[in-house]
Parts: C-alpha cells; structure tokens; sequence
C-alpha cells in the first residue's frame, strides 16, 4: 500500500516535469507568425495614425502599441537599412513620421515600393517617442508586410 | 538696420548648424546577448534615429526600446518587461557623445578613418559613460559609422534569474551601424 503511494508520487512528479518540459519548449521554440497572416486590430490612415500621436502621445500609445496594425498611406521616402528598406510616411508640415521596417519574408515587397507610392501596411506598431534629435514624433513599425 | 542684420546672421547660423548636422532614421543596432547554453536572447532595431556633426564632432542615437525585434515572442516580452527594460516608463535608449580624434576625421574626403566616440548612454533611465572604437566611412557625401561595443546589464539596473543562470549574458554585445546622408 505504502510501495503504491510512492510509485504514484513519482510518477505524478516525472508527468509534472514532461508536461512542464514540453510547454517551456513550445515558449522557447516558438517564432513570430508571418504579419501578412494575421488580423489588424486597428486599420488606420497614416495623417489620423500620425494626429493622434502628436495631439496625445499618452492616449495612442495605450491603443496602438503592441498591437498589430494596417496603415493606409502614402510613401514619403525610403531609407536603407543595412540591406534591407525602411518605408516612411511624414507628416510634411511637421516632420513626425511612421517608419516601417519589414518582416524577413517580405523584404523584397518594401525594395519595390517608391516615394508617391500608395499603400497599405500591416506591422506590429511599437508606439512612437519623441525625438529630441529631430524634434518630432516618430511612431515605428516591426515586422511589416505590405497588403497586395 | 542693425535688427535686420543680426536677425540675418542668427538665420544664417542657424541655418549652417542645420545643414551640418547629417541624420537618419535608419540606423541599426543589434544587441545580442545570447549565451552558449541560449541563443535567443538577440534583437535587431532597424528604425534607430542617428545623427552626426562633422564640425562638432557630436554623435546621437535615440532607439524606440520597443522596436527591437526578437525571433522569439516570449523573449521580446521578457526584454521589454519590468524588471528588465521596462519600456513603457523608458522607451528610448539614448546616447550623446563626441569624437574624441576628430582631427583624424576628414569628412570632406572619401576614406575609411579610425575614430574614438565618447558620451552617455542612457537606458532605462540609467546613464553611464560608454567609450567605443568607431570606423566612419565617406564615400560621396554619405557618411557610415560602424562601431561595436559591450555593456554591463548590471550598470542599468537590469538584474534576474535568468542573467545569474547563464541564460542570458551579463556583458552582451551592442553592434551599431548608420548611414547618414
């Protein structure tokens, strides 16, 4: 009877430690989806994304950070980054600006993108910040992909 | 007249101290500090804003905490949480510095030079003094600083489990790149 209890112990202990084992493993293995794939929380004209950020920075932050996105607007510049592109959409009478970098996959979609170009963007957005070099707000973009 | 004038110059300066100032919001910094028992503790930021002055010598970097971007969603979690960035009361890192050899600097001629940058680095609210060796490169007007250095998680206040068990390192390594136009 005691023997019984024992075994149960240790094998309820060797369950705990698999099941504990295996959920660790899905965390630590697991990778970013593909953004073009996923469902925007919000979709959004780059001058209203842009206005709410200069007018209240607080506010937007709280709705659009950490959220996936869709920005519709159009190209103010492009910028290398390393070899990849970065895609802009400036505010042109205050510099503040949206900066998209994009996904892996879909670096070859932002090279033949061109200023003038209109477009709509799907990105994680990590909030803006007040550039103190630049004096403007700049809101940036992680993992984008341009929605065909 | 004399109003006019001296409204004249300060535009001018003003004006001259704009367009020395070189800048982009493209600049590069990964920060790997990945472990040989972890390799995903690494990021990459692509939309960090640089700006250099070849007159001054000045070299400023402002990174959005939150745009580094990590392969692994629960380790970006973890980079931007409380205890380690906490990037929703911190969200830039910042450095301001100086080139200390600027007479080794030609920004007028094509060339690789050799430079010392000194200054600031502030991240999650924490400043210490951050000494790198960088190499600036002119190639027709466009100028490309590449500098790579370590700092100490410990100076930043960013202490855990994780550090102490090896996971990630205590020293990781930042690598910065920009090319300014």
């Amino acid at each position: 009877m005691f023997k019984k209890t024992w075994q149960k112990i240790i094998l309820g202990f060797f369950l705990f430690l698999l099941a504990a084992s295996g959920i660790y493993w899905y965390y630590a293995t697991e990778k970013f989806t593909d953004t073009a794939l996923e469902k925007p929380a919000y979709t959004v004209n780059a001058a209203d994304l842009l206005h709410a950020f200069q007018t209240d920075s607080k506010a937007a932050n709280q709705q659009y950070a950490d959220k996936i996105v869709e920005v519709k607007g159009i190209i103010t510049g492009t910028e290398a980054a390393d070899s990849s592109i970065n895609i802009k959409m400036a505010d042109p009478g205050t510099g503040s600006y949206l900066i998209f970098a994009f996904q892996d996959q879909h670096l070859d979609e932002a090279a033949g993108l061109k200023k003038g170009d209109s477009v709509s963007i799907i990105g994680s957005c990590s909030g803006g910040v007040y550039s103190d070099i630049l004096e403007t707000h700049a809101i940036t973009f992680k993992r984008s992909a341009l929605i065909k | 007249m004399k109003k006019t004038i001296l409204a004249l110059a300060f535009i001018g300066a003003a004006t001259l101290s704009f367009a020395q100032k070189r800048v982009t919001t493209s600049a590069i910094i990964q920060f790997d500090a990945s472990t040989s028992i972890d390799e995903l503790p690494k990021a990459e930021n692509k939309t960090v804003i640089a700006a250099i002055d070849p007159v001054k010598g000045t070299v400023q970097f402002e990174a959005a905490m939150k745009n580094f971007a990590f392969k692994n969603p629960m380790m970006q979690d973890h980079f931007n949480s409380k205890n380690w960035m906490n990037s929703d009361e911190h969200p830039k890192a910042t450095f301001s510095g100086q080139i200390r050899n600027l007479d080794a600097v030609n920004f007028n001629k094509d060339g690789n030079y050799t430079a010392t940058v000194e200054g600031i680095l502030s991240i999650k609210g924490k400043e210490n003094k951050v000494t790198a060796p960088a190499t600036i490169i002119v190639k027709a007007g466009v100028i490309t600083a590449n500098t790579e250095f370590s700092i100490k998680l410990a100076d930043y206040g960013i202490e855990g489990a994780p550090i102490a068990a090896g996971k990630v390192a205590k020293e990781p390594k930042i690598i910065v790149s920009a090319e300014m136009k």
